[in-house]
């Protein structure tokens, strides 16, 4: 029997306006020196994610995305529940990555709900992307997180203004104190408090001009750090010496500006922010990146610099890479060689020769849903250094993802 | 010779009188619309001959030169909702920027980087502008008959306003109905890359041809495009067509 022509063009209509995409991801990292408080040199995780987007009408749009992971390291929780704020210590094993509802008009959009916000213009390092917390649990693994809040963009395609507004912070996710990625010195147990999330919401404003050939954008933030400070308190003086710490984020004003600009061979593109805190035990600091961009033949190569000035300094120890990545060299060069397969070598240099990251990644599709990929990171340098810290976490990573 | 035949000669003469500009512009007179959708169905083919393909959606809103189009891959998954923003302008190079799902973030295409292939296929940068003819300058070459069909053969250069990656194309366009049958762009005197047009079909009026094949000819890799669901003149909104849009769908 056929379908009825009148099913058949409503079933054609819904399948225009929805939208979907997954994978099915399966890792294995690979350590090959032991850490001091993680005795685990094998790390296998799997993870399922899938988003869809559904126009409702012309004016209205639902997306959505949620993930299901496991892992053999206790990196994820086993809880059988659905995270929606990622406040948790570990991963959560299913949490809403997406959920939001866009509300459009010829020159103003509205999106409500769960959703990626990313500011700024530059690669590996955006002093003013600060509606962008991560999961830091592998530091230099990291991926973003989604932020809850209300985002009003203004304006045409020359002049955009975006008014974000989130009731509540979504912190970054921090490495495990038993795992290696918070490689603590032997003599010292850490005993780890219920955070202190701030109470109050945060407020951000972009405004983006596109000109002719280039592009600067002005923003404003007001809210907190997504990345931590610790309040530590010593709990007894005998080795090992015990401590208490608890995570707080403190309170923050963020002025910054970015810009791209090409000139002649390359494209040039700045980013700076300064950071200032009305709480008295936070650093203020101006962070900026200055890199340049070429994309030519097969090859996309980024080259520049990430520096800080730090304009008070009284900081508690925090957990900030940020910060950790300035003072550095920065680069990327990927090269495409051909439509199935990619090689990109990434990494960041300090410039007093104190730490050194460098990820070399060999991508390959298998067939149309399958791509394999191998990577080697390098990690080396001094303790005190923030990259250096992590001089015995050089790691292989295998993955393998299915696409649907 | 009949009145018929006076005619023809007359037509004849005509075309040939006609100059090069002249004759692409009624070919861009004659492929406007108001704006455009199809389903591109594509065939990356490579060196060694391995196909890998591709599907993408394609919305144009406006015509040469003054003109926006979306690119939006919907095939393979793991490339799903990867998309090209093209804002044509009648006096320069477009603007164009390309969305990354995967890391929420646009970037801008910057005109000395449009020599580079899209998404790995053989189509630069570039070659998805939509070319204004006010933008370059022609000479007629004279005829040649291509796949059957007779064309025009003429030579553009880039005006000096207008930045390109090639020094000069070679265009063929069929006399019967003004389509493109060929394009070749050089880079000085080497040619790096050929277009085919076939499979011409009239499409609400507008000579339209169906299947593209590019050809890079400094890879020795080709692809063939594809359009499917054509279709001209459909409502479209210019709101549809900013960066905005462009980061609506994943």
């Amino acid at each position: 029997m056929r379908p009825a022509p009148v099913l058949v063009f409503a079933l054609q209509l819904a399948a225009q306006d929805f939208m979907q995409r997954g994978f099915i991801e399966m890792r294995l990292a690979g350590f090959p020196q032991a850490a001091v408080n993680d005795r685990g040199r094998l790390i296998a995780s799997a993870l399922l994610r899938y988003e869809a987007t559904y126009k409702i009408s012309s004016a209205w749009r639902l997306a959505g995305g949620v993930e299901a992971r496991t892992d053999s390291h206790h990196q994820t929780q086993r809880v059988w529940s659905l995270s929606w704020w990622d406040r948790e210590r570990q991963r959560p094993a299913f949490a809403v990555r997406r959920a939001s509802l866009t509300y459009e008009r010829p020159g103003v959009t509205l999106e409500l709900g769960k959703q990626f916000i990313r500011w700024g213009k530059t690669d590996i390092l955006n002093p003013t992307d600060r509606f962008a917390p991560r999961d830091f649990l592998a530091v230099v693994d990291n991926d973003f997180l989604a932020v809850t809040a209300a985002r009003l963009a203004l304006g045409a395609q020359n002049n955009t203004l975006e008014l974000v507004f989130a009731p509540a912070l979504t912190p970054s996710r921090v490495p495990l104190l038993t795992q290696r990625w918070a490689p603590l010195p032997t003599w010292v147990e850490v005993r780890e408090r219920q955070p202190q999330y701030p109470p109050g919401g945060q407020f951000g404003a972009r405004w983006n001009h596109v000109g002719r050939g280039w592009e600067a954008s002005l923003s404003l933030y007001e809210g907190y750090n997504h990345l931590p400070l610790y309040e530590v308190r010593p709990v007894s003086a005998g080795l090992p010496v015990r401590i208490e710490a608890r995570r707080f984020y403190p309170k923050l004003r963020m002025y910054g500006a970015d810009a791209a600009v090409p000139l002649g061979p390359v494209t040039l593109k700045g980013e700076a922010a300064l950071f200032r805190s009305p709480a008295s035990q936070t650093d203020e600091y101006v962070l900026y990146v200055v890199q340049a961009e070429r994309q030519a033949g097969e090859w996309l190569l980024v080259g520049g610099y990430a520096g800080q000035t730090i304009t008070r300094a009284q900081g508690p120890p925090g957990f900030a890479p940020d910060r950790g990545l300035a003072k550095a060299f920065l680069g990327r060069a990927a090269y495409t060689i051909d439509a199935n397969r990619s090689v990109a070598v990434e990494g960041a240099a300090r410039q007093n020769g104190k730490g050194l990251w460098v990820k070399i990644e060999y991508s390959q599709a298998l067939a149309a849903h399958w791509r394999a990929t191998a990577a080697f990171t390098l990690i080396r340098g001094d303790q005190a250094d923030f990259l250096g810290q992590y001089r015995r976490n050089s790691h292989f990573l295998l993955a393998l993802r299915y696409s649907f | 010779m009949n009145s018929v035949g006076w005619l023809a000669l007359l037509a004849a003469l005509t075309a040939w009188s006609q100059d090069a500009r002249e004759i692409v512009a009624e070919a861009q007179r004659r492929s406007r619309a108001a704006s455009e959708r199809y389903e591109g169905t594509l065939q990356v083919i490579d060196a060694r001959g391995r196909i890998t393909e591709k599907r993408w959606l394609y919305y144009r809103l406006g015509s040469h030169g003054d003109s926006k189009a979306v690119i939006r891959f919907t095939a393979p998954a793991e490339v799903k909702g990867v998309a090209l923003l093209i804002i044509n302008h009648p006096d320069r190079a477009s603007d164009q920027w390309m969305w990354t799902p995967a890391i929420q973030r646009e970037r801008r295409i910057a005109l000395q980087d449009r020599s580079t292939r899209f998404f790995g296929t053989d189509f630069s940068f570039e070659d998805l502008e939509e070319r204004d003819v006010n933008q370059y300058e022609y000479r007629l070459l004279g005829e040649e008959t291509l796949a059957g069909a007779l064309c025009w053969k003429i030579e553009s250069r880039p005006r000096k306003t207008r930045a390109s990656q090639y020094t000069h194309s070679l265009l063929w366009i069929r006399k019967d109905n003004y389509t493109f049958a060929r394009i070749e762009n050089y880079v000085r005197q080497e040619l790096v890359r050929r277009a085919e047009y076939r499979e011409v079909q009239n499409v609400q009026g507008i000579w339209t041809p169906r299947l593209i094949e590019m050809q890079d000819l400094r890879r020795q890799s080709r692809t063939l495009l594809r359009l499917e669901k054509l279709a001209y003149n459909l409502p479209m909104k210019e709101s549809d067509f900013t960066l905005q849009a462009l980061r609506r769908e994943f």
